[in-house]
């Protein structure tokens, strides 16, 4: 009795500590709400919702939408948004159909290299993506790429993080048996590939899917490197925009986070589960030796 | 029969993103990005970017073949993309605006192989050196050699809490040096808190800020270089100012506080009145009026007092002029433009009204719009207050080793600082003598570092 007393003490103790730590964790989050809907006179006057008379002493009718209004009709916020929707998606389809066909052939075909190969995969996942910054800003210069689409999606199609994390899944998880079973039934190597193994190693092609998503839609250094074009801008480099030299519009700027947070927090929740799943599936099944 | 995999089908996450991915790809294909046309003109700022807007649509009502394409890019991106392209050929604009703190960079080579065009022949052939207010030309100046139409002067003044000083019965005319200015405020410093400490400083200064340390050594007639751009740290006005400026951030003397500019702590600290003056850059009026709307009709302006009797009242800070690279495809057109958009009379009322910035172009001085009074500054036309000091501004360096000269300075004078706190000096000779040793050393660094280029080392003795 007193030991299950103690725990119920010690879980409130819990609950009660993990309360206040995401009060702390969304507090920043709190600010950047109420600070997307006020005005610049009332950022700085009280730290969330201004005081006033109304309800909860609250002065509701000084809230606006004058940010977003402003984001939408001056500053062209929504061509980002569909350039930022684009790229991140044709980014992650790509990058993942890509990785998953690179570590289906290092993990499955027999072919002269590819061990090298695979060292060489791994070993490109050890050089820090900065490194890469100037090499590929001329590369893309000399191929005429910069300042386009193409310029930004190309480089990355193929990570090499993708191609050896797949390579992983594909030996733990797709058995050679179902691939030969395939074959010898008459499946050609693209109809095995996406009928087949690709349904074997969904977990992990969700997980990754999110992920390249996720960090196409938060990249911020490619898009100020390759893109000249204001109209071409994605909404991290808009955003970085909206920034200026001497005096900041929080209001907007907040709101501007606002808008470009949103989307991808939606499409988090929405396979947040699909996400973990895919991120647990292989730990649970444990690596072959 | 194929045999059956664990599961089948794609993940809903797969089919969402290929579904969102097919969309967009749809919706970019039919909303077509209209090819950009013109000559392109980059700034960094969006006020500026906002108070060019007319002026531009006008030049390219007037001479379609000649348009421009105004783009804004953030500074980050527009130094970024400026330096790679003056050093490997990447593409860059036409025209562009380049920031005080950027330019020295691209003077680090040869003159000849400076990657902007050299104004000055086309500047001097139109009367323009003239017409200009002059010392505006300085930071964009090389080796004798003018890469720069200057955008503004930047004069500083003292912004003071009108209603603190009045209120005190301090009659600000009788302050004409550093040492008035302390004697005639002192009064304000006077009440204490519970903690025995000031409730009010006078200055808002700190010795970690190297803009407004700067701005005071500037003033005083200090620098960091010669007039032949080398190193000129230890000098003794420079070692002058470190004391002076020690003595107000610590000890008995101290009279400053760390309220820094365009920070939510500063802003709290000077809408309280925790610091009652301020150096107030022409600039500076337009950010404190959006961010501080509380203090309107408190604030008033006055010349800096002077570090002796006649000297000068006024100081310079930040500074931006439009520069046409080498590669422009039509320089005649560019530098009529940039010149057509600088001595614009509409350009310069729209731009003081939201900015406070007054322009160098000389002749836009007599504008009704400068006579203008400024609720926000009790009723004064802080236009004229600047315009009278404009013709003082000090002289700047264009080097290479601007912001590594101000590093340098800025760390001698904290080490100063904790001199000074670790062994209770706080007497100004004192500090002036151990400043000076610390300059030396300092300025040791500086040529050490100057010395690696070899371009400014041989061209040092023609200039």
């Amino acid at each position: 009795m007193q030991n299950r007393e103690f725990e119920q003490f010690a879980r409130v103790l819990i609950y009660l500590l993990l309360v206040v730590v995401a009060v702390f964790l969304l507090l920043p989050f709190a600010w950047m709400v109420t600070a997307a809907f006020k005005s610049n006179e009332d950022i700085f006057s009280s730290l969330l919702l201004p005081p006033g008379a109304g309800f909860l002493g609250v002065a509701w009718e000084r809230l606006t939408l004058h940010n977003f209004d402003r984001l939408f009709a001056e500053e062209g916020i929504a061509r980002a948004m569909l350039n930022s929707t684009f790229y991140a998606s044709v980014t992650a389809i790509g990058a993942t159909t890509c990785s998953a066909m690179g570590g289906y052939a290092l993990a499955k075909f027999s072919f002269r290299g590819r061990r090298l190969l695979t060292v060489l995969v791994l070993g490109a996942v050890l050089v820090p993506g900065p490194l890469l910054l100037a090499p590929g800003y001329q590369l893309l210069h000399q191929l005429g790429l910069l300042n386009t689409y193409a310029g930004l999606i190309l480089p990355s199609l193929a990570p090499a993080f993708g191609v050896f994390l797949f390579r992983q899944a594909m030996l733990n998880s797709v058995p050679d048996e179902i691939i030969e079973a395939a074959r010898i039934d008459g499946a050609g190597e693209l109809r095995i590939f996406f009928s087949v193994v690709l349904p074997v190693v969904r977990p992990m092609l969700g997980a990754f899917l999110l992920i390249s998503f996720l960090g196409a839609w938060n990249n911020f250094v490619g898009p100020q490197i390759v893109l000249q074009d204001p109209a071409l801008y994605p909404l991290s480099s808009a955003l970085a925009g909206l920034r200026g030299t001497n005096f900041q519009e929080w209001g907007m700027i907040m709101a501007g986070t606002m808008v470009s947070v949103a989307p991808v927090m939606g499409l988090f929740l929405l396979l947040q589960r699909e996400f973990i799943q895919g991120l647990t599936s292989e730990v649970s099944r444990g690596a072959k030796p | 029969m194929f045999p059956s995999p664990p599961s089948r089908g794609y993940s809903r996450g797969f089919v969402l993103i290929a579904l969102i991915a097919a969309a967009s790809t749809l919706a970019v294909v039919l909303w077509r990005v209209p090819p950009r046309e013109g000559m392109e003109f980059w700034v960094f700022a969006r006020q500026y970017y906002a108070a060019y807007k007319g002026e531009v649509a006008e030049w390219n009502r007037e001479r379609p073949g000649q348009a421009v394409d105004m783009q804004l890019l953030q500074f980050t991106a527009l130094e970024r993309r400026l330096l790679s392209a003056l050093r490997s050929g990447t593409p860059v604009a036409d025209v562009l605006e380049v920031e005080r703190m950027v330019v020295g960079e691209t003077f680090a080579g040869p003159l000849e192989d400076v990657g902007f065009v050299d104004l000055t022949d086309r500047l001097a052939a139109g009367g323009w050196l003239e017409r200009f207010n002059p010392p505006s030309f300085s930071p964009w100046t090389t080796r004798g050699r003018i890469f720069g139409i200057p955008h503004d002067v930047h004069p500083v003044l003292l912004a003071y809490r009108a209603d603190l000083v009045e209120a005190a019965g301090i009659d600000v005319s009788k302050i004409e040096t550093w040492a008035d200015f302390v004697r005639e405020m002192a009064p304000l410093m006077a009440a204490r808190g519970p903690d025995g400490r000031p409730l009010r400083y006078l200055l808002n200064y700190w010795s970690t800020n190297a803009d407004q340390t700067e701005i005071l050594l500037l003033q005083a007639g200090g620098g960091f270089f010669d007039g032949q751009g080398r190193p000129a740290l230890a000098t003794a006005v420079n070692a002058r100012v470190l004391a002076q400026l020690t003595a107000w951030v610590v000890g008995p003397g101290r009279i400053a506080v760390d309220a820094k500019e365009m920070t939510a702590a500063g802003n709290r600290l000077r809408h309280d009145g925790a610091v009652v003056c301020m150096l107030m850059s022409d600039w500076l009026t337009g950010v404190w009026r959006l961010d501080l709307p509380g203090l309107a009709g408190k604030m008033k302006l006055m010349p800096i007092p002077a570090w002796e009797r006649g000297g000068r009242r006024t100081s310079v800070s930040g500074g931006t002029a439009l520069m046409i690279p080498k590669s422009a495809r039509d320089v005649d057109a560019t530098f009529d433009f940039a010149l057509n958009l600088y001595t614009s009379p509409e350009v310069c009322d729209s731009f003081f009204r939201d900015t406070g910035t007054i322009p160098p172009f000389r002749e836009l001085w007599a504008r009704p719009v400068f006579d203008e009074p400024n609720p926000y500054f009790s009723g004064q036309p802080i236009g004229r207050l600047f315009i009278a000091q404009a013709p003082a501004v000090p002289l700047r360096s264009s080097s290479p080793y601007t912001v590594a000269a101000r590093r340098t300075y800025g760390t001698a004078l904290q080490r100063l600082v904790d001199w000074a706190e670790s062994t209770g000096n706080y007497e100004l000779p004192v500090l002036e003598a151990k400043g000076h040793a610390l300059l030396e050393a300092a300025q040791a660094d500086l040529e050490r570092l100057v010395q690696r280029n070899v371009f400014l080392r041989e061209e040092a003795p023609k200039s």
